[in-house]
């Protein structure tokens, strides 16, 4: 049942990114956008390049979109409202967004076409940028917490959230999530304009269809992580806790993609400069701060 | 649920996706055909053929960064249960790890100093 509720609230969630998406680079709202692009989509032909390795080639949406709902599974949303309570949460969730990298690089590698080539290998050195900024500030976050369950990550900010309590956390995390989700300016694998689509370039018709569902129910789901792991998940004055989370989910959601227009694409090299010389010694020391704060006031 | 019963929820849903892929994919079979032309199938290069093969070895040139990633990471498997027991263990955990990290950290700035962090 949960099950189900979640997969109903993803689809929800994945069409208002879109809806957002399309008033961020747009300019106007318009709800019955997405709905039209999918059906264009699902009628379109779906051409096969010449000499695919087919495997990998129709592997690479499945995937992106099954790592993004597994991801999403261990994500509480009300106290009594997650689909898989794992002992594990925060780390299963690193493992199942791990995924979002191997099917890139199959998207990349399976049509055999230049572009997308270029495409998926800039993923992989994307995500050696990246990956760090996800797993450190998380660490610090199951450090307050004293364990990996979401649920418990949540109970654990009631009084004081994690943004205030981490504020160098939050923004690694932020930032870095925004990476994983190849949104702009870390839209290095899909990179309109400059590799003709990238990763997305030899994919049409239905196929496309499914790529862009995963893509877009990647940022939802890194949306409602931000909100577990930072801004305390449900908690908050007044409205009803399934209010709270919404209104969360959707701010982050919004801001994530706002910031994407005001700044312009980030050269891969420097993407990896700053997170290992800027973004890594910050996370240690996000680190140490939570572990010396956590010994002062118990 | 039992952890185990977690699990097959999992797979139960991978497997269930798939399905809703297919589904969707005949749905679209169903509203037509992809029609065979010459040259629809020549990847995205500006409508030619590139002129050399696209499955070659690349250079990556983030291998200084990557050597260092495989250690970090490797640390991290290390962190996870290091920080469920944080406060149960208190100050001995902050030193044990922050030796731990600062031999990283150290290897961090070496290789930094050796012009391990740019493209190469």
């Amino acid at each position: 049942m949960t099950t189900v509720l979640l997969l109903m609230l993803l689809a929800v969630g994945a069409y208002l990114v879109a809806v957002i998406e399309d008033w961020v680079y747009r300019g106007h709202v318009q709800l019955s956008a997405p709905l039209i692009a999918g059906i264009a989509l699902l009628g379109r032909e779906s051409v096969v390049p010449r000499k695919p390795d087919r495997i990998f080639f129709e592997t690479g949406p499945v995937l992106l979109l099954i790592s993004a709902v597994l991801a999403a599974t261990v994500i509480p949303l009300t106290p009594g409202l997650i689909v898989t309570d794992l002992a594990t949460g925060a780390l299963f969730f690193n493992a199942a967004l791990v995924y979002v990298l191997v099917a890139l690089l199959m998207a990349g590698w399976g049509p055999d076409g230049a572009y997308a080539m270029i495409g998926g290998w800039r993923f992989l050195g994307q995500l050696i940028a990246y990956a760090m900024l996800i797993v450190m500030p998380i660490t610090a976050v199951a450090m307050r917490a004293e364990s990996l369950l979401t649920m418990q990550i949540v109970a654990s900010q009631s009084d004081i959230w994690n943004i205030l309590y981490q504020p160098v956390g939050f923004v690694l995390f932020f930032v870095a999530a925004m990476a994983l989700a190849f949104l702009p300016p870390f839209d290095l694998p899909t990179a309109k304009g400059e590799l003709a689509g990238g990763v997305e370039a030899e994919y049409t018709g239905a196929r496309l269809a499914i790529f862009r569902l995963g893509r877009l129910a990647l940022v939802i789901t890194l949306a409602a992580a931000t909100v577990t792991f930072y801004l305390g998940g449900w908690h908050g004055p007044w409205l009803p806790t399934w209010a709270w989370i919404a209104i969360k989910i959707l701010a982050v959601t919004s801001i994530m993609l706002l910031a994407g227009r005001y700044v312009p694409r980030i050269r891969e090299s420097d993407l990896l400069g700053w997170c290992w010389k800027l973004g890594i010694p910050l996370a240690l020391l996000n680190i140490f701060l939570v572990g010396v704060l956590a010994l002062v006031f118990p | 649920m039992s952890t185990l019963e977690q699990y097959a929820l999992l797979l139960g849903l991978t497997v269930g996706i798939v399905g809703f892929v297919l589904s969707l994919y005949a749905l679209a079979r169903a509203v037509g055909k992809t029609r065979k032309e010459a040259g629809k199938d020549v990847p995205a290069s500006s409508g030619q053929l590139s002129r050399d093969p696209v499955w070659v070895r690349y250079h990556a040139r983030y291998y200084g960064y990557a050597l260092l990633f495989l250690a970090f990471d490797m640390e991290m498997a290390y962190m996870y249960p290091w920080a469920v027991v944080y406060k149960e263990v208190g100050l001995v955990a902050l030193l044990d790890m922050g030796v731990f990290l600062a031999i990283l950290f150290l290897g961090l700035l070496y290789g930094w100093s050796q012009g391990a962090l740019r493209r190469q």
